[in-house]
């Protein structure tokens, strides 16, 4: 901890000491300012050559701040590429909160290096698991040093985190946030336009009664959708955040789509079952009631054999399940004289 | 074994005779009566498993309650109870009673006790209690029968009244001892509905009036009146929208609406609730909107120039939306309105509960469902639903479309809460009734045509017309006759292992009263826990007549209905804060809990402790729950004190705090003496499978006063202060 508190006397230090040695080394800021002007939302990849040319063939103290997200493409990881936004969304809001003052602005750089193409840049940090941020400050010379990184227990994957680091270490803030809205512009006015188009059509179709509300298909579909989502413990899944399955304990490879135990299940279990129970229902209406206006008899008979099939192992592979999951044994009682 | 019997056996003979179109409609009818007489008894005898197993008493925690009050009812006059003011619970705040209750069960009681002393019956009021809930079970049924004669015909009836006479969704809150609202409230449930929807397709008043009264008595038994009051707009504004307003419908939702509300406001735990709060709201829009659609339509009859009636209606419907939405926000705004409540909310967004109520998310039944739990209390009806949605959109009515609309939204909330399961009970009945008797009933018509073929040597068979264009289609082939007994003999066993499956869960998971706890031994035989009767006959024999006992709510109700002691907390949970203090006092250290106890002159502290008997739901379990209450209202009570590394642990390796909190002293004290299992060292924990943490633990300001036979329940008597010189 004592090395946390520490860090922003260097950094003070370090800015001291800069208006001194600025001089010397311009050509480094100006280029990098210009890598981040080329690069989108400002975030600079760093390549090997360039890691060297900034950092460590660079004498200290350094005329900037480098803040650096490791990434790696070849992982495809889904959490670690959407905390990789997050890290650009952060850039370029310090970018455009600073932008009339250069003097904050150009003493920190937002940078990435990607594990799949500059292993080696990699390896100089001694970087072990990802994701990781370190902010190699202008005193930096051992790159190995801890001290800069993100705590473990601090990389939740948002900006705010992120923020929180930057603002900690640096005495620079970063101000607000500035998130792209959800649609943007362009796409609102097209739906806009879309709806006032269609808006006319739909009232004369209203008044007509011609819509899919006088449908009785439709609201035969949506019925057994409710239903179907009702039963299959969606809300389940929803109110307890339960995922669609997991990962096996001892094996990583195996997935585990069935969770044992009665008041809890994972989501992709309630799903099948509910689609089972919906199978069995349907096939019985559509035999009992649709099947008898089918033409041809082969057809009839075909089709009946296979749905008397297909109920017979839904129902069967539903109880299984049913005992399995709860393992409950339901027995009959007879009488005792029948013993 | 009567279960497993009834099913089959009426469906078939009820078909087979209504189809077979006797001459004697008496014969028909006679069939149908016994049949209906048989599900009847079945109904109340299923329910009984209980008082054969253990004995006649009332079971788990909120009926001990009410078994209370409908002692003091019968014992003291309905004014009294009308204006009683407990102060034996929630000390030392009290409890107006007779204004936070819903009275309907207890009088319902008090109603049958009085009616059997005038017949010269003379029970006892618990007896009465007792059989309450399989009695109105077994009326459910009747009212279940002519439901489904009402949307479909007597067939799916019949077949409506014995799935819900086993249905394990409604048997698990109304086996003989569980004397709750719901008991009668379901009953109640189904008949205004079935009002209402007859009273829909007649347009009479009658039924209309019948339907408020069947309302009223809704609103005096259970909160889930609610309900009743959101679907019956909701349905009425659905009939609306697809085209089919009709006088009927004016007649049927007005009077239902204004009667019954005028009823419900003379219950004073709802009162002008009915008015003002948003729950209810829905129910005056679609009241006033009733009124605009009929204005409308008499405007339109008045004026025959059509171009006007368009203007007309457009500044009509422009205005009343207008002036709806004015009048509702004006509402909400200055307060006259009350925003929903947070139960209702939790419904509507069901993530809702568990951020923001804790005392809700605390209770198991308000856990969202899982699928194995619909499939233990729906069973093979699961599979039927959907295709009674499908008969029900083939022959689309207004009744039908009200039973698919209950049937979706309660199952949805079914969804949200494993308790309203039983909400759902009698719309996924009688839905899965009409899939189960359209489908037996086409079987067997078309079975009956082929027999008919050869002697007749005519299509025109007695079946419905469908089966007769089918007939034309392969008179030769008796393929289709083997198929037919194969899909019946398909429906007939799966009605039977519905049956099977209801007995035993009956029998086995719905039939404990939780107040007296069963095991097994390990020779295979019975062992019975009486633990919790001990330990309140003991308080009310050696405690003083004042004494004030704490203990978590969940045992509140059951303290002062068995005990006679007063209570700090209770199940009527209505007082956040004063739960929080105690939940408090439990999670702290002795000393500081000493002066919250002193505070609240607490005399007795009573804890439930499972560690010998390996009894699971007991007070350590339950302890989490009480720490994130105490903390959600003081925060010096912080979760994470009592956890290690995420973890709740009571051995070793357990946090301090959790070791010598008061909770953790009350429950383990002199338990390091004890041998618990063979091969275990002292101080086993069988409930929770581990030795425990701090096995020398001393007490300075309570001493222990009693433990049961068993330790499942421990009380401690609070030391008075030492003098001070």
């Amino acid at each position: 901890m004592a090395d946390h508190t520490t860090l922003p006397h260097r950094f003070f230090l370090s800015i001291s000491l800069l208006s001194i040695l600025t001089v010397s080394q311009p050509d480094l800021t100006k280029e990098l300012v210009s890598l981040r002007s080329s690069s989108e939302s400002g975030v600079i990849r760093l390549s090997d050559d360039t890691v060297s040319k900034f950092i460590t063939s660079v004498s200290t103290p350094r005329p900037y701040s480098l803040i650096i997200f490791f990434n790696s493409v070849e992982l495809n990881s889904n959490p670690l590429q959407e905390f990789r936004r997050e890290f650009a969304f952060v850039s370029a809001s310090f970018i455009a909160n600073n932008n009339n003052r250069s003097d904050v602005a150009n003493k920190v750089f937002f940078c990435e290096i990607d594990e799949s193409s500059d292993s080696e840049a990699f390896g100089l940090f001694g970087i072990q698991f990802l994701p990781q941020i370190c902010l190699v400050d202008p005193l930096m010379e051992n790159l190995q040093d801890k001290t800069g990184r993100m705590e473990e227990e601090d990389v939740d994957g948002t900006a705010e985190s992120v923020v929180e680091f930057i603002e900690s270490r640096t005495n620079l803030t970063v101000g607000p946030l500035h998130r792209p809205p959800l649609l943007s512009k362009t796409q609102i006015s097209v739906i806009v336009a879309l709806i006032a188009i269609s808006t006319p059509f739909l009232i004369k179709k209203v008044l007509k009664g011609e819509t899919v509300l006088h449908n009785s298909r439709v609201w035969l579909f949506c019925t057994v959708l409710v239903y179907f989502f009702s039963v299959s413990g969606t809300m389940h899944n929803i109110i307890k955040g339960m995922p669609m399955f997991v990962r096996d304990h001892q094996d990583s490879n195996k997935l585990v789509f069935f969770y044992k135990g009665e008041n809890f299940q994972l989501g992709a279990e309630g799903l099948s079952v509910g689609l089972l129970y919906n199978v069995v229902g349907l096939l019985l209406a559509y035999v009992t009631n649709a099947l008898v206006r089918v033409r041809s008899v082969s057809g009839q008979r075909v089709f009946m054999m296979l749905a008397m099939v297909v109920s017979l192992l839904a129902v069967k592979k539903v109880v299984y399940l049913n005992s399995w999951k709860t393992g409950y044994e339901i027995q009959t009682y007879w009488p005792s004289s029948w013993h | 074994m009567a279960a497993k019997k009834a099913s089959p056996d009426l469906v078939n003979s009820s078909f087979s005779f209504k189809s077979l179109k006797l001459k004697t409609k008496q014969q028909e009818l006679l069939l149908r009566v016994s049949i209906l007489g048989l599900v009847y008894v079945l109904a109340f005898i299923a329910r009984l498993f209980s008082v054969l197993r253990y004995e006649s008493m009332i079971h788990e925690f909120d009926p001990y309650f009410n078994y209370r009050t409908t002692l003091f009812l019968t014992e003291k006059g309905f004014y009294e109870f009308w204006n009683w003011f407990d102060s034996e619970s929630w000390y030392p705040l009290g409890r107006i009673i007779g204004g936070t209750l819903y009275p309907g069960l207890m009088v319902t009681a008090a109603l049958i006790y009085w009616t059997l002393r005038f017949l010269r019956f003379f029970v006892h009021i618990r007896e009465v209690c007792v059989l309450t809930a399989p009695f109105f079970a077994s009326n459910t049924t009747l009212v279940a029968y002519f439901f489904g004669k009402e949307i479909w015909d007597t067939g799916a009836g019949l077949v409506a009244a014995a799935l819900i006479a086993i249905c394990p969704g409604y048997i698990s809150r109304s086996v003989a001892g569980s004397y709750d609202n719901e008991a009668v409230a379901i009953f109640a449930l189904l008949l205004t509905f079935y009002l209402f929807v007859k009273a829909v397709k007649t347009g009479s008043l009658s039924w209309a009036l019948g339907s408020a009264f069947g309302y009223f008595y809704m609103v005096s038994a259970w909160g889930g009146y609610v309900f009743i009051i959101n679907l019956v707009p909701l349905y009425v504004l659905v009939l609306l929208i697809t085209g089919r307003y009709s006088m009927r419908l004016y007649v049927a939702y007005n009077c239902m609406y204004i009667l019954g509300m005028l009823l419900a406001m003379q219950i004073r735990f709802v009162g002008f609730q009915h008015v003002q709060s948003g729950e209810h709201m829905a129910a005056m829009g679609v009241f006033l909107l009733m009124q605009v659609f009929y204005f409308l339509d008499w405007v339109k009859h008045q004026l025959n120039d059509t171009k006007l009636f368009q203007t007309f209606l457009r500044i009509t419907v422009t205005s009343a939306i207008l002036v709806g939405g004015i009048a509702l926000g004006v509402g909400t705004a200055s307060g006259y309105i009350s925003p929903w409540t947070g139960r209702f909310y939790s419904l509507l967004d069901p993530t809702y509960a568990k951020d923001h109520i804790p005392i809700i998310a605390s209770v198991s039944e308000h856990q969202p469902t899982a699928w194995s739990s619909f499939m233990f209390d729906y069973h093979i009806l699961l599979f039927l639903f959907p295709a009674g949605l499908y008969f029900c959109f083939k022959r689309l009515s207004d009744a039908t479309i009200f039973i698919v609309m209950y049937g979706l939204t309660s199952l949805y909330f079914a969804g949200v809460m494993v308790r309203l399961i039983l909400v759902a009970t009698p719309a996924v009945c009688l839905i899965s009734a009409i899939a189960v008797s359209a489908t037996v009933k086409n079987l067997t018509s078309l079975l009956r045509t082929k027999q008919k073929v050869p002697q007749t040597g005519s299509t025109k068979g007695v079946g419905s017309s469908k089966s007769s264009s089918k007939v034309t289609l392969d008179q030769s082939q008796p393929f289709h006759k083997n198929g037919a007994i194969a899909l019946l003999v398909g429906v007939f066993y799966l009605l039977s292992r519905y049956a099977i499956h209801c007995t035993w869960v009956t029998s086995e998971a719905y039939s404990s009263p939780s107040i007296v706890l069963a095991a097994r031994g390990a020779h295979g035989n019975r062992i019975i826990f009486d633990d919790y009767r001990e330990a309140y006959y003991w308080l009310r024999q050696n405690t003083p007549t004042d004494a004030k006992v704490m203990s978590w709510w969940d045992y509140g109700y059951q303290i002062t209905a068995m005990g006679n002691r007063t209570v700090i907390v209770d199940n009527n949970t209505w007082n956040n804060t004063h739960i929080a203090t105690v939940g408090r006092a439990m999670s702290s250290y002795e000393d500081e809990a000493y002066d919250i106890m002193r505070s609240l002159d607490v005399n007795y502290v009573l804890v439930v402790f499972g560690g010998v008997t390996g009894y699971s739901s007991d007070d350590i379990n339950k302890f989490l729950w009480m720490v994130r209450i105490g903390g959600g209202v003081y925060p010096v009570i912080k979760e994470p004190d009592y956890l290690v590394n995420g973890e709740f642990r009571v051995d070793k390796g357990a946090s301090p705090k959790m070791l010598n909190c008061l909770m953790y002293k009350l429950c383990y004290y002199r338990f390091g003496e004890l041998v618990t299992e063979y091969g275990k060292p002292t101080g086993y924990d069988r409930a929770r499978g581990v030795e425990i943490g701090n096995k020398d633990i001393k007490l300075e300001h309570l001493e222990e006063a009693y433990t049961t036979s068993n330790w499942i329940v421990r009380i401690y008597r609070v030391k008075p202060p030492t003098n001070r010189l």
